[in-house]
């Protein structure tokens, strides 16, 4: 036996070391002014997301889970409180984060492949186009998108679309990935498949994630933590930690006893909420 | 038979109806005012064995001379104005005024100013053009999707590459509406600057047949600026389908 084996650093077993703080909001509210009436969308919500989590935020439609993340990836400035990403703050377009917004924003004019290889043009991303060719290939494959690489956006359905704005954001592998509804569009079937695709390729580049989504199962099975939003003004109604393994198999994870557990004491906590904007919305009428 | 070749042997038969029946009337009734279709194609194999084609390349000059000058100068203008918010403030009342002026009026102003040749007549096609495609790319440049600005901000792009690759083509539709506005218009100053005062031109073919009460003339002049229009028109939409696929699908599909 070569002695380099023995001198193999600790497997990371026991003790996680602290991981660095990569995105925090400090007592967050935002108002939004409509036809002159001013409201609270979102209201003291304070989060914390160490390297390399996966934070899944849940709640009811309208409870400012879109907010949260335009606020990190700087398109919108709370009206209170701070944003920091890497301990400072959020001022401008934060490039650190792949942004994949709630409405897909394809080019229009721009093919399928030209959309998911736009990053690559860009002149802090430059490649050259033998390898923008082989990502975006890569890229088509890992969303399933083959025989549609020419096609415009137009002539795809709601779920390709958004197939391909996926793609176009992990095609140059931000180091922190902000994700809004992902797989809404697509059936029981594929999303199943992309996100097991995604977590293989978080777990790979060690990406720290939000991600917002209305599917509590699905919350459970990628993240590490989940929050559960009030409906509006969005605060933090609990949040809990998902305390499966990673990497994980999120086929096998979905018939584990502890999954149905989880989820059940989160559901009960998000059925409230739902409640409450059903009827805020029943009122509002 | 297929539908497109029914249509057309429709539109053949409808045009020697409308032939036939004026050829009939100058006949039976008299030519004094209508001239005759058989006069008219006589004239024109005259005129195109003749100078017919010199008076088509001034023109011609002219409408190209002043759209090379006045096109880029207006796209780029209106998308630069347009894209920022100051300026665009600014300099909105002068706009609405330069856009409510009848542009073919200066006329007679620049031939005072610019004399008989072809330059009233391309800087009168550059300033229409210019007008007409600055609007246009204005208006494109108010109308792009800050979202898609977004996306390309966060992706690290800078702001000459958001300008590049988004707020170019996404005034392509306008620029395009625009230059569909400003093809026949250009035409249109070009053959009025002739008119007015000139010794060439399409339009000095009109006013030198007007002068001899020579109706063939005149009818044969309207002719070819008929078709030049067209194939200008024509020349703009084949252009339209090819730059701008991606939009028919997107109308047609929604
Ligand atoms: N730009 C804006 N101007 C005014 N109000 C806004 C704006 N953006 C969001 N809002 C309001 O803020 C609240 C939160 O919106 P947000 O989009 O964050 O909700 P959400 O949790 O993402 O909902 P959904 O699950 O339906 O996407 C909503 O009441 C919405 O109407
Ligand atoms: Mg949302």
């Amino acid at each position: 036996m070569s002695h380099l084996q023995l001198i193999r650093p600790e497997p990371a077993t026991g003790a996680t070391p602290a991981r660095r703080r990569k995105i925090s909001l400090d007592k967050v509210a935002v108002d939004f002014t409509t036809r002159g009436k001013t409201f609270r969308a979102v209201d003291d919500v304070t989060i914390e997301v160490p390297e390399m989590q996966f934070l899944a935020l849940v709640g009811p439609s309208g409870c400012g889970k879109s907010t949260v993340l335009n606020m990190v990836a700087g398109l919108l400035a709370p009206s209170e409180g701070s944003v920091t990403y890497d301990g400072a703050p959020v001022e401008a377009a934060n490039t650190r984060v792949g942004y994949m917004t709630q409405k897909d924003t394809l080019l229009p004019w721009r093919s399928v492949a030209d959309n998911i290889g736009i990053a690559f043009e860009l002149r802090c991303r430059k490649a050259n186009a033998a390898e923008r060719r082989e990502r975006v290939a890569e890229m088509i494959d890992l969303v399933g998108l083959k025989g549609f690489e020419r096609h415009f956006p137009a002539e795809l359905s709601g779920g390709m679309r958004k197939r391909a704005a996926l793609a176009r954001m992990l095609i140059y592998e931000p180091e922190t990935l902000l994700l809004d509804e992902p797989f809404a569009a697509l059936d029981a079937q594929l999303r199943i498949l992309m996100q097991q695709e995604l977590l293989r390729l978080v777990e790979r580049r060690q990406m720290t994630v939000i991600l917002v989504t209305h599917d509590l199962e699905e919350a459970v099975l990628m993240a590490d933590r989940v929050m559960v939003f009030t409906s509006g003004p969005g605060r933090i109604r609990t949040e809990r930690d998902i305390p499966f393994e990673r990497p994980r198999n999120a086929m096998e994870l979905r018939f584990r006893p502890e999954f149905s557990a989880i989820h059940e004491e989160l559901w009960s906590e998000l059925k409230d909420e739902f409640a409450a904007s059903v009827e805020r919305e029943r009122r509002a009428q | 038979m297929t539908d497109s070749s029914r249509l057309w042997l429709q539109r053949a038969i409808l045009l020697v109806a409308i032939l036939a029946a004026w050829e009939a009337c100058a006949r039976l009734v008299s030519d004094r005012w209508i001239s005759s279709p058989v006069a008219i194609a006589e004239r024109l194999a005259q005129w195109m064995a003749g100078d017919l084609w010199y008076h088509m390349m001034i023109t011609g000059t002219e409408i190209g001379a002043g759209l090379a000058i006045g096109i880029p100068l207006g796209v780029l203008t209106g998308m630069l104005l347009g894209r920022s918010k100051r300026m665009a403030a600014v300099f909105r009342p002068f706009i609405v005024l330069m856009n409510s002026l009848p542009i073919v009026a200066l006329t007679p102003l620049l031939i005072m100013w610019f004399g008989l040749g072809m330059q009233p007549k391309i800087v009168l096609v550059a300033f229409v053009s210019f007008l007409l495609m600055f609007f246009n790319s204005f208006s494109g440049a108010r109308a792009v999707d800050e979202e898609l600005m977004d996306t390309l901000a966060l992706m690290g792009a800078s702001a000459k590459e958001r300008f590049v690759k988004v707020v170019v083509p996404s005034c392509l539709t306008w620029t395009i509406a625009g230059l569909k506005n400003a093809l026949p218009y250009a035409l249109i100053a070009a053959v009025i600057g002739e008119m007015m005062l000139s010794r060439n031109g399409l339009g000095h073919l009109i006013t030198r047949s007007a002068q001899q009460f020579d109706m063939t003339g005149i009818y044969t002049a309207l002719f070819v600026l008929m078709v030049v229009g067209g194939l200008i028109n024509e020349g703009t939409t084949q252009l339209e389908n090819r730059l701008l696929r991606w939009r028919h699908l997107e109308t047609r599909g929604r």
